[in-house]
This record gives C-alpha cells, sequence and structure tokens, in this order.
C-alpha cells in the first residue's frame, strides 16, 4: 500500500513539473546563450571573452537590437570542464528558450555541445577550437579562430616557411610541446611541415603537463644541438621553457612558433626582455598593417573595463576574436532577416564578413578559407612595462607577407640580449 | 515485504521514467538526473568498500574513467550494442577492483587510500600514453543517430541511469542484509576481532572491492555517449573522487538509503549551483557541507535521523 503512496506522489510530481515548466515566448529580447569558462584551468581567456561578448552585446542595443528586438545573453559557467557543456546547452535550449547559440572558449569545451547543436540542426561558432569539425563534418559549424583550413598543420606552417627562406638554410629542428590536447595536435602539423621542409627531426618529445622544471629538457634539446626549436607549449609552461631556454643558454637560429601564453599582457610583462628575438604564432597584433575598422575602439573599451573585471589588461588574443564571433552571427540574422538556423548558417558559409579582425569567408569545413596565422617576433623589447606592448614595432610581424610589418631578425641568437 | 514494496517502487521509478520521455521534450532535466542518477551509482559504489567495510577508497576517478574508457574504445573498435558496454566496463572495473584489493587489501587506514590515489594516477598516465584510446589529445565517440523506441539518445542514456541506480541501490541493500554485510560490518567495526571470530577477512575485503570497482565501471560506462568527447584530465577529474565520498559521508555511510540521499541531495545541489551562483562555489559546497557533516554528524543525515527517534546507533 505505501509503496502506490510513493507512486502516487511522484506523479504528482511529475504534474507539478509541467505545470511549472516554463513556456517559449514569441517576442521579446533575442537571446543569445553559451557557457564560458570563468573559473577553472582556462578562466582566465573565458573571462576576457564574456567581456568582449558584452561589449557587443551593448553596442548592438544601442543601435536598436537585431531584427528590431534587444539582445539578452545567457550564459553559465562551464567550469572549464567538459562534462559540464551538454547539461549547460540543453538547459540553455530547453529552458533558457535561447534563440542563437555560440560555443564557449577553446576545444574541449566546444567539442562536448556540438552533438546537441547537430542534432537541432543549429548553426554554431567555436571560439579557438582546434579541427572539432574533422570528427563531427558539421556544415553550420564555423571557428572563429583564423587556423586555416587545414589547422594542424597551418598552425605552424608559418613558423616553419620562415626557416625554410634564410640561407644557409637551417637543417635539423628540435620539436617539444604539452602532452594534452594542443600540444600533441600542433606537434603532429610540425612534424609534417618539418618533412614538407625537409628538415631533420634531432628531438621529438612531449613533456607531461604537470611539469615544472624545464631546465632538464631545455638541456636534452641543447644536446642535440638542433638548428630551430619549435615550442607548443600552454600559458605556464610557457614561461617556464623561455626561462629554462635562457638560464641554460640554448641559442638556435629560431626559437618558439606555437607558445600559447605569449599574446598575454601579464605573461609579456613578466618576461620582459627575455622574450626578445622569440618568433611565435599570433593572430593579432597592433601593427600598422592589422589596423582594421573598429578594433582600436573596441580595445579601448575593452581596456577601460579590464581592470574591474580581473582580465588581460590589453585583450589582443582572444577578446577580439569573441567579439567577431557575435558580429558574424549578428551579421547573418541581419542579413537573413531571420532566426531560421539554416538561413543564417547558409549565409554564413557562402558570404564574406567583414568584422573587426578582418574580412573572413569560411571553408567547407567551417574553417578559415585561407590561414591567417601570422608569426611575429618580439622585437625592441626594452623592460617589463605593459605599455611598449600595446604599441605597434615590438610584435613584428613576418608572416604572412600579406601583412608583413617588418624584417626578422636573424638568428636568434642576433636579437637576443 | 518491505523488499517487494522497494521492488514496487523501483518498476514504477523506472515506468515513470519512460513516461515522462513521452511526455516532455525538456532535455536539460534528463541531463541534470542523468548526472545526478550517476553519482547514486559511483556514491553506492563507493560505499560497499568505503561505508560497509571501513577503507576509504580516494580511486573512484580512476574506476569510473576506466569504464568510461573502455567503453569509449569499444565502441571505436567495434559496433557494439550498449548492454556489452555496461558488461565489459563492469568486468574490466571488478577485476581492477580485484587486483587493487590483492595488492592492497592487506594495508589498513590511510595507507590504503594513498594506494588507491596512486591507481587513479598510474590509469590516467597509461590512458595519456596510448594513443589508440586518444592519448592526452582525448577520443570523440559519436552518438547513434537513432535508438530503438526513445525520441534520441539523451532519453535513453536518462533511463538506463535511472536502472542503473536502481540496480546499485538494490545490490547495496541485498550486500547490507546478507552475511555478506554482517562480514564487512564485523571488519570495519574490528578487523582483529572478526578474523578472530571466523569472519574470512580477505576474502570478504575482495568481493567487496571488487563488486565496488564493477559498480563504478558501469558508471562510467555510458560517459562516452553523454560528453561524446572526453579527454584523460576530465575523465580522471578529481571531482569524481571527492563526491563519491561525500556523498555517502553526507547522506551517511552504514546503510544503502545514505549515498542515495547524499548523492541526491549534493548532486542536485551541484546542478543549481551551476546554472545559478555560477560556481567557483560547486566544490566549496561539497567541502564546506563534508567538513560541516563530519563535525557535527558524523554518520550523515541518517544518523542524524536515528539520533532524532532515540533509538539505535549505526
Amino acid at each position: 500500500m505505501r509503496a502506490w503512496g510513493v507512486v502516487a506522489a511522484l506523479i504528482g510530481a511529475l504534474a507539478l513539473v509541467a505545470v511549472w515548466a516554463p513556456r517559449a515566448v514569441a517576442e521579446g529580447p533575442i537571446k543569445v546563450g553559451f557557457g564560458m569558462a570563468l573559473t577553472g584551468g582556462v578562466a582566465g581567456n573565458g573571462k576576457a571573452a564574456l567581456l568582449a561578448i558584452q561589449i557587443w552585446a551593448e553596442e548592438v542595443n544601442k543601435k536598436g537590437g537585431l531584427l528590431g528586438r534587444k539582445v539578452e545573453l545567457v550564459y553559465y559557467d562551464d567550469q572549464s570542464k567538459a562534462a559540464t557543456v551538454p547539461g549547460i546547452y540543453t538547459k540553455l535550449l530547453d529552458v533558457d528558450k535561447v534563440d542563437l547559440v555560440v560555443s564557449g572558449y577553446g576545444t574541449n569545451l566546444i567539442a562536448p555541445a556540438l552533438p546537441i547543436v547537430i542534432e537541432r540542426k543549429l548553426t554554431f561558432i567555436g571560439l579557438f577550437g582546434l579541427a572539432v569539425n574533422e570528427q563531427f563534418h558539421y556544415p553550420h559549424y564555423f571557428g572563429i579562430m583564423p587556423a586555416g583550413p587545414s589547422p594542424k598543420t597551418d598552425w605552424s606552417a608559418g613558423f616553419f616557411e620562415i626557416a625554410g627562406r634564410q640561407n644557409p638554410k637551417p637543417r635539423t629542428v628540435a620539436l617539444v610541446g604539452a602532452d594534452a590536447e594542443y600540444g600533441q595536435n600542433a606537434l603532429a602539423g610540425a612534424r609534417e611541415n618539418a618533412k614538407r621542409h625537409g628538415l631533420q627531426v634531432v628531438y621529438d618529445k612531449a613533456y607531461p603537463p604537470a611539469t615544472v622544471d624545464f631546465t632538464p629538457i631545455v638541456r636534452a634539446i641543447q644536446a642535440t644541438n638542433p638548428d630551430i626549436v619549435f615550442v607548443a607549449s600552454y600559458p605556464p609552461d610557457s614561461a617556464g621553457m623561455l626561462r629554462a631556454a635562457h638560464e641554460v643558454g640554448l641559442k638556435p637560429k629560431l626559437f618558439g612558433g606555437g607558445m600559447v601564453g605569449l599574446q598575454y599582457a601579464s605573461l609579456q610583462t613578466a618576461l620582459g626582455l627575455m622574450l626578445e628575438g622569440v618568433v611565435n604564432y599570433d593572430f593579432w597584433v597592433p601593427e600598422p598593417t592589422l589596423k582594421f575598422p573598429g578594433i582600436e575602439d573596441f580595445l579601448k573599451k575593452y581596456q577601460e573595463r579590464a581592470k574591474a573585471a580581473g582580465v588581460d589588461p590589453l585583450g589582443h588574443y582572444v577578446p577580439p576574436w569573441a567579439y567577431a564571433y557575435l558580429q558574424v552571427l549578428g551579421q547573418a540574422v541581419e542579413a537573413t532577416k531571420s532566426l531560421d538556423q539554416q538561413k543564417i548558417g547558409e549565409y554564413i558559409r557562402t558570404h564574406e564578413h567583414d568584422t573587426l579582425v578582418g574580412k573572413i569567408r569560411f571553408a567547407p569545413n567551417g574553417e578559415w578559407v585561407k590561414s591567417r596565422v601570422l608569426m611575429v617576433q618580439f622585437q625592441n623589447i626594452e623592460n617589463n612595462s605593459l605599455k611598449q606592448f600595446g604599441e605597434p614595432g615590438h610584435r613584428v610581424v613576418i608572416y604572412p607577407d600579406e601583412w608583413k610589418s617588418g624584417t626578422l631578425i636573424y638568428p636568434y641568437a642576433k636579437a637576443k640580449r | 515485504m518491505r523488499g517487494r514494496a522497494l521492488l514496487a517502487v523501483a518498476v514504477a521509478l523506472v515506468v515513470l521514467a519512460v513516461a515522462l520521455t513521452r511526455l516532455s521534450a525538456n532535455q536539460y532535466y534528463y541531463f541534470a538526473a542523468y548526472v545526478i542518477f550517476q553519482y547514486v551509482v559511483l556514491a553506492t559504489a563507493w560505499n560497499i568498500l568505503g561505508g560497509y567495510t571501513g577503507y576509504v577508497n580516494f580511486g573512484s576517478a580512476g574506476f569510473f574513467a576506466l569504464g568510461a574508457y573502455t567503453a569509449a574504445i569499444l565502441i571505436k573498435a567495434f559496433p557494439v550494442p550498449f548492454p556489452v558496454l555496461l558488461l565489459a566496463a563492469g568486468t574490466v572495473g571488478g577485476l581492477l577492483g580485484l587486483s587493487l584489493g590483492y595488492l592492497t587489501l592487506r594495508l589498513r587506514g590511510v595507507f590504503f587510500s594513498i594506494a588507491t590515489l596512486a591507481l587513479a594516477v598510474v590509469l590516467q598516465t597509461l590512458i595519456v600514453n596510448w594513443e589508440y584510446a586518444g592519448g592526452s589529445r582525448g577520443i570523440y565517440t559519436m552518438r547513434p543517430a537513432t535508438v530503438l523506441f526513445f525520441d534520441n539518445y539523451v532519453e535513453f542514456l536518462f533511463v538506463v541511469m535511472l536502472i542503473l541506480a536502481l540496480g546499485a541501490l538494490a545490490t547495496a541493500r541485498w550486500i547490507e542484509h546478507s552475511r555478506l554485510g554482517r562480514g564487512l560490518a564485523a571488519i570495519r567495526d574490528n578487523e582483529e576481532a572478526a578474523e578472530c571470530m571466523g569472519v574470512p577477512t580477505l576474502r570478504l575485503k575482495l568481493v567487496a572491492a571488487t563488486v565496488s570497482g564493477a559498480l563504478m565501471g558501469i558508471a562510467g560506462a555510458p560517459f562516452p555517449y553523454y560528453v561524446t568527447y572526453m579527454e584523460p584530465a576530465s575523465t580522471f577529474n578529481l571531482d569524481y573522487a571527492v563526491n563519491s565520498l561525500a556523498m555517502p559521508m553526507i547522506g551517511g555511510a552504514t546503510t544503502w538509503v545514505g549515498p542515495l540521499l547524499g548523492a541526491v541531495l549534493l548532486g542536485t545541489a551541484q546542478q543549481i549551483a551551476t546554472v545559478t551562483i555560477s560556481s567557483a562555489l560547486n566544490l566549496l559546497i561539497v567541502g564546506v557541507v563534508l567538513v560541516a557533516f563530519v563535525i557535527l554528524a558524523p554518520d550523515g543525515i541518517i544518523g542524524l535521523v536515528r539520533r532524532r527517534r532515540g533509538g539505535r546507533h549505526a
């Protein structure tokens, strides 16, 4: 008898849930939903991205919103944990009834949202995911990061291209990176590029992500005496690697390539002079060749609020792209005059988009049709001041030629002081 | 009679869950409930060794991840039906529990706990260096486009996890009321005395470790389909170990109801915290509640209730 009481109670509870379930509202603001890392490992980038997104929403609303409706952001902290992502996106779609979704920051947090997005045939733009769509081949996924149509190899293509142009041509290369998602993907691409340029790989090892002392690794690299050194490291390791290289006196002809973190103002000011001569990837730097309309205004707004938000003070790395991915989405909504996901996706796929990071056209796999991974060299670093990194002439674009803003100081030792 | 009533409730729950998937298209609740049920299984499994026997396992994340990776690798290798995944993950988890037991159950107290913690680290290192399992790059698992009887895969996973949770609870309840359970309780209270009284302590501990490991492995089996992309750092996350220990402690570690209560309360609180008060708070909630319970109510909620009733202690 008691059991049936419980059953009755459960059915009652179910009925209540049904009554309470929120209903869709036809008009009102256009809701844009996303999960973002506001705590955990990648929170630094996640919080900076959030600020950029908020600036976008404010600007759009000031101009009257999208399709005459205000834009409202609905977001949750994914804690930098993949396991929270499916829950967050279903909450956004089913409970909050958002009209549009975009991704959180980073490959690990984009991939778990994709099956939900694909199942519901939504348009989805990813923020800094490396080759996410390679597994899914979803036509309405787009990656805002300019890694190019074959992200893994395009990532380091510039670094090896620069090496290949020198005379005499470097003959040996050391490859080192973090034993984690990014490090392994970047190393795999670097291997292909090394082969393409006929470089002999004399060192090829991944270190565990928890490594703190890089001196033994750098010594081992030095023992192989490579002409160039390609490093695919995460932010704390990038600093550790560079410090160790200075301590040991590692002087290859070219050093850097895939070091994440050297784009952050916090690491730049911490490392200061040590950065001189390092050639590393970047997506946007304050060089005259990359002054796209809107970027300066945006950065000014961002920098004014960065301190209060506790995020990167310059915001050159993630924030412009976080602004741009919503810019693309917003432009598609306005152009198609609809919230129909198919139409929006089709528009994004077939048109060129004018954004504050430049003109973007997507390839069939959702990546940029042409890579714009820049190789920049740190030059004329004076001290540890923040100001210099906000100005041109300190991260000089060496590659691709289209955006070139200076000449390479080669070999590395010549620049290094 | 009580057992039959509980069975009726269990069957009713499953029927209700299936009915719910027919009624409501709101997937969020399935995802949220899935996580809570997953913790019911993990907490119950932990409790069989930790609560009944008194051997604290810090390696739950290792068992869970091993189950998840077993499933992911099988899915990658052959098109296996879902029940096979559960069976395989359970078998691997059980074998791991058994072998861990053989190696370490001679250790007592904190030494055993350290060994289990080390086990999780060893397993993670193994996966990181295993290219076929995705290594440190991670492994993708595509959900099947359709699934028999259900509208979509999430609903199916939700019902599967509910059944697993009920199965785990039934197993725990059965152990608790069997000779085995009494033997385990004797070990917990005083292992030497139990041995002297003729309780085959090592054998019982091995059974407990095997069952516990198998259940944790099973809890991990549907995970690849849930998250679709796994990489070692998040799959071996400390959260799983902390939660599966904290939940029984908070609910009450000496009965099967304790982990259920703990998992439902704490799991729900965490789910709500994730989408409301954003959530560095998440693990903090667990930590604070755990400390509070250890100090104020060492026997958990169940202990509190019993004390209120002024009756028997656990």
